[in-house]
């Protein structure tokens, strides 16, 4: 069996405030290949707070423990600051919700790509930019060279996520977590961003995170899911054998969305029961 | 109880001139729910906020209960529509107490018997008389919508206009929310207009929809019909696929299965 690309065994994300100490995640141990991987949970639940722990991005109060945390035999958690510097945003990189925050607004999205691509590569300008619009058309822009001289406020929602993981698979990472990557957009555009998303992981034989409230989504879309409540894995199961979930939450999760295909009312609800958070 | 004809929504003039909706018609019965569906910038928010007075009418005909609107609206015109909004974490008003939100209403329109009154719409939503002195930060998602549905209802309305409510909630907070309008339209008799992007949710609540793509009206259709598939433009048809989950396109090379 090939060694995992990632590693994450009994991880904790504890923030301390004021109010006492609050464990966003509590033990969550996966191991993830060259395949697709969901994060499935509510608001909550953790699953952000998973993804960023393992990119190094917990913010400040936070505090990050796991038995082990590694990346490609590479330990994140005693890594020098240097180490994660090459390994974020080359090796690893991170798709996050919405192009309309998490793009620089003041630069054009040509430059932002490039700056991404010479963060990670000796290269000249010239081979970055050919290399930034190459990777602008295998998004699947219509106008590349229009597109690379545009601002973040001048395209819309799905070229500016599009433009994203452009960025993002510039450096020719292994390793992709997509942090909701499709909320923000309208449905029709995020099945466009998916396919585009979905093609460039099978042909690059990347690991890919994908964290999301949608079951639904999560499981047509990913080989493996993980499911989260209050801090904890509390089912992982093949995105196929879905329908066979046991948790009774994962089952409830599934039932209480409406359908097209049945009409059932009232929808049944989920009861929170105390012991699945224990 | 509600008929739309030709509505036209502009905002700005000249090179600044947007149409939000165009010429958009419909009509709504007593009792009846009816669901307004697209994507962002199809206008359906526009249309509810054209209705409640929160957008101006450009031309076309708005009425209700037989009477035209008038700009601005009467409170006559408050006491038959009330609206609900998207996000209840925006629209509370973060320093006033659950109390306040709700007795605001009654205020305006010179009500009696504020607390009964206050105590019942509570009940209504599901939330007991403990919550009553809660601020919204106090609360969870759900609870505030519960909230802000108490708030359109105290009035006793014939009329509730719902702008997404619950496209910023958990899908689990979604299906109590849902089940709670469907719940209380079957007792109070009330006529519902509800935006959605969400093709699935439209389909649950209401009986006829109206599908929207930049301002205009691309098919009015029933939730029987799209229940069944059927549907006579492509873009609701593409709507429909796209509300089924991602499907993986079976020409595309298979994903590596080495890993």
């Amino acid at each position: 069996m090939m060694k995992p690309l990632l590693e994450v065994e009994d991880l904790h994300v504890r923030f301390h405030l004021r109010t006492g100490i609050v464990e966003a995640v509590r033990g969550v141990s996966f191991q993830l290949g060259r395949e697709r991987l969901g994060i499935v949970g509510e608001s909550g639940s953790g699953k952000s707070q998973t993804g960023r722990a393992i990119l190094g991005l917990t913010p400040p109060p936070g505090e990050v423990t796991a038995k082990r945390l590694a990346f490609d035999g590479v330990d994140l958690l005693t890594a020098s600051k240097r180490t994660l510097r090459t390994l974020r945003g080359g090796r690893i990189s991170m798709v996050m919700q919405d192009p309309k925050y998490s793009l620089n607004p003041v630069m054009t999205i040509g430059e932002q790509i490039i700056e991404a691509y010479q963060a990670h590569a000796k290269a000249s300008r010239a081979e970055a930019r050919d290399k930034a619009l190459a990777m602008l058309e295998a998004v699947k822009m219509r106008d590349p060279v229009r597109v690379f001289s545009l601002y973040p406020h001048e395209v819309s929602g799905g070229m500016g996520q599009r433009a994203m993981i452009a960025m993002m698979l510039v450096t020719d990472p292994d390793l992709l977590i997509a942090d909701e990557p499709t909320s923000a957009l309208d449905v029709t555009v995020s099945m466009e961003v998916l396919r585009i998303l979905d093609e460039l992981v099978a042909e690059r034989g990347m690991g890919l995170v994908f964290i999301s409230h949608d079951l639904k989504l999560v499981s047509s879309f990913c080989d493996r899911v993980l499911v989260m409540y209050a801090g904890r894995v509390v089912e992982e199961l093949e995105a196929r054998n879905l329908h066979e979930a046991k948790h009774p939450y994962t089952q409830g999760l599934m039932r209480c969305l409406p359908t097209l295909a049945n009409d059932v009312r009232p929808l049944p609800t989920l009861n929170r029961d105390p012991s699945w958070a224990l | 109880m509600l008929d739309i004809q030709n509505l036209n929504v502009v905002f700005g003039t000249a090179r600044l001139r947007v149409d939000a909706v165009k010429n958009v018609s419909f009509t709504v019965r007593q009792g009846e729910s009816y669901g307004l569906v697209g994507e962002s910038g199809s206008g359906k928010s526009t249309v509810l906020r054209a209705i409640c007075g929160l957008a101006p009418i450009t031309s076309g005909h708005v009425r209700v209960d037989g009477k035209a609107v008038a700009t601005p609206r009467s409170k006559d015109f408050y006491r038959t529509v009330q609206m609900v909004f998207q996000d209840p974490y925006a629209s509370l008003h973060p320093r006033h107490t659950v109390d306040r939100t709700l007795s605001e209403p009654l205020a305006i329109h010179g009500e009696k018997d504020a607390e009964a009154r206050i105590l019942q719409a509570l009940k209504e939503v599901g939330l007991g008389p403990s919550f009553r002195f809660r601020y919204p930060h106090q609360l969870s998602g759900g609870q505030r919508q519960r909230i802000a549905i108490a708030r359109a209802l105290i009035l006793r309305p014939k009329v509730l206009l719902l702008d997404e409510p619950t496209s910023a909630l958990d899908a689990s907070v979604q299906a109590e929310i849902l089940n709670l309008l469907d719940d209380l339209r079957r007792r109070m008799g009330l006529t519902y207009i509800l935006v959605s992007h969400d093709l699935a949710v439209v389909a649950h609540l209401c009986e006829r929809l109206l599908v929207m793509r930049h301002g205009e009206a691309v098919e009015e259709t029933a939730s029987e019909a799209l229940r069944s598939g059927k549907a006579t433009s492509e873009y609701t048809q593409s709507l429909i696929q796209a509300s089924q989950g991602f499907t993986r396109n079976p020409s595309q090379p298979a994903h590596a299965t080495a890993g």
